[in-house]
């Protein structure tokens, strides 16, 4: 990282030994992902913070590079499990992406299907729209400006466009963009970012891209009902005040995070989702909420309910990933998929019923 | 902060015609040419004069995506102004507005007053759809019209603030009813002048704040 810092200032003599002063200094602007650090990034808490994490991200990674020696499938048991839940080094992140989720398997079952898929007669409207939001997606990370080398954004439209064609019943539905922009980031390849993208849309989250959205509007009142029961403060503040949740977290559910978490936050949650699936979304939203319940409720009106929901997605909470990752496996208490699974059946019929 | 009247709007319209944009320019005055995509709902807050009274304006800027439809009609209730927004240099965004008003008559209460933007004027090289096509439109379907551009600033102010004026004249002739919070109006705490410098000096310290 510092060496891109060094890069940006050729004039300084190069027999100099010049050593970083200050954090910001020090810290590269860009993060390792290609995001551009915002104005008011907090460089000093950030390397304190890294500097522990190098810690754990070194010690993971001798861990996960024995664990996969020799071995060219991963197996789905417990040690496994508890190691993603650990984090996946970013090595070794688009390949047990890939496996977990069952994706490499789709992939070499159908060789030449996506390819094939480009090849096809493209669907004028597909088109417009998805190159509507091509310049919209990641402004702030340099891999997906116009003039970066490679461009990200070609990539990006090749596979929205392959899974547009693919899913006709999706299509393209905005959010589609933020998660095949860091499917490609990890994975540096459209053929596994296409994959892995089909394994969320069609096995991992329930339908959330569809026209109807009846899945994304399910979950948003599935976690209402959960805190209702397990953080009803926080319920009583909404109702209070009359807010729809779909006002505060559709974001949450849609981008599964993105630009809402710190992207390493989010990479680390990824993780267990493709490993053990959409019920981890339910974690972290509750997660954030439970630990944020005095803030949340004490919200005057329903401005400030908003407000408040977005500032509880930012900070040192959010920002410090491993124990945040710890957190949501304890905070929220017990959540058996038999609940979810009930309560969204419960919740889908209620939509429905008040649709028609 | 204290207020008069609290006015809350929706911004409707299709994917990429410059909804934040305008939100962005009438509340901070500043233009973001590459602006992250909405989705769902995005709110912001600003207070203007109108007739010496201070009036807030609580907005509501909507996704454009069909999609997304389903999810921001529900906005749609308990708002008492709508800017419905298209980009002059994309006729498809114009052919659009028949079925966003639909939705909006549809969902929303009858008294609402609609303004219809043509965005973008300042890409006048591109135009594809004439300014009197959407003086013909708003004309045929009882709307207030302007063309604005988010960038330059020009008619930005005005477009928030005619909105605002002609509710406020609906409010004089009573043809709201500002008691119901259905019609997104709610009525200030500036009557009992003591009470509102005191709420006034807590509502003033946070961003949307106030008592709404």
């Amino acid at each position: 990282m510092e060496k891109a810092n060094g890069a940006r200032t050729p004039q300084q003599p190069q027999h100099r030994i010049n050593v970083p002063s200050t954090a910001k200094e020090r810290v590269s602007s860009v993060d390792p992902y290609g995001f551009e650090r915002s104005n008011d990034f907090d460089y000093e808490s950030y390397e304190e913070l890294m500097s522990e994490y190098l810690t754990v991200l070194t010690k993971r990674s001798i861990k996960w590079s024995k664990l996969l020696q020799g071995k060219s499938r991963l197996e789905k048991n417990f040690k496994v499990k508890r190691y993603v839940r650990k984090g996946i080094p970013n090595e070794h992140r688009a390949l047990i992406w890939m496996e977990a989720s069952g994706s490499q398997e789709q992939m070499e079952k159908n060789p030449g299907y996506y390819h094939s898929l480009l090849q096809l007669q493209h669907d004028p409207k597909l088109v417009e729209t998805i190159r509507t939001d091509l310049h919209r997606t990641f402004p702030d990370n340099v891999q997906f400006r116009k003039t970066a080398e490679p461009c990200l954004q070609k990539p990006l439209y090749n596979v929205l466009l392959a899974y547009g064609h693919h899913n006709k019943a999706v299509g393209y539905c905005q959010g589609m963009n933020f998660i095949a922009g860091y499917l490609l980031i990890i994975t540096k390849d459209e053929e596994k970012s296409f994959w892995l993208m089909e394994a969320l849309l069609s096995r991992i989250l329930p339908d959330y891209y569809t026209p109807a959205m009846l899945g994304l509007k399910t979950d948003q009142e599935v976690l209402g009902e959960l805190v209702k029961v397990k953080v009803p403060a926080v319920w009583q503040v909404m109702n209070e005040h009359n807010v729809m949740w779909t006002l505060v977290v559709s974001r949450w559910f849609i981008c599964l995070f993105i630009d809402v978490l710190p992207v390493e936050t989010v990479l680390r949650i990824w993780d267990c989702l493709f490993y053990e699936g959409s019920k981890i979304l339910f974690r972290v939203a509750l997660t954030l909420i439970r630990h944020n319940q005095a803030l949340i409720s004490q919200s005057r009106n329903l401005p400030d309910i908003c407000d408040r929901f977005k500032q509880i997605t930012r900070g040192a909470f959010v920002e410090d990933c491993h124990p945040f990752l710890q957190k949501i496996f304890k905070e929220p208490g017990s959540l058996s998929m038999a609940t979810i699974t009930k309560l969204r059946a419960a919740c889908r019929a209620r939509i429905v019923a008040e649709e028609s | 902060m204290a207020y008069a009247y609290l006015f809350k709007y929706i911004i409707i319209g299709d994917t990429g015609v410059g909804k934040s944009c305008l939100l962005l320019q009438f509340t901070d005055k500043r233009f973001q040419p590459v602006h992250d995509l909405t989705i769902g709902v995005e709110f912001g807050a600003r207070m203007i004069t109108i007739d010496g009274k201070q009036i807030k304006l609580q907005i509501w800027d909507t996704a454009g995506q069909e999609s997304f439809r389903s999810i921001t009609r529900s906005y749609y209730r308990g708002a008492a102004g709508a800017l419905l927004v298209y980009d002059i240099t994309r006729r498809d965004t114009f052919n659009h507005l028949t079925t966003w008003l639909e939705d909006a008559r549809q969902h929303s209460n009858s008294n609402m007053v609609i303004m219809l933007i043509g965005n973008k004027s300042d890409l006048e090289s591109r135009r594809e759809v004439k300014k009197e096509e959407g003086e013909a439109f708003a004309r045929e379907h009882g709307l207030i019209f302007m063309e604005t551009s988010a960038k330059t600033a020009s008619n930005v102010e005005e477009a928030f603030i005619n909105t605002a004026k002609e509710i406020y004249e609906k409010i004089q002739e009573g043809v709201f009813d500002i008691n119901n919070e259905a019609n997104g109006i709610k009525i200030g705490p500036q009557h009992a002048a003591t009470n509102s410098t005191l709420s006034g000096g807590q509502g003033g310290q946070q961003a949307g704040g106030g008592c709404c």
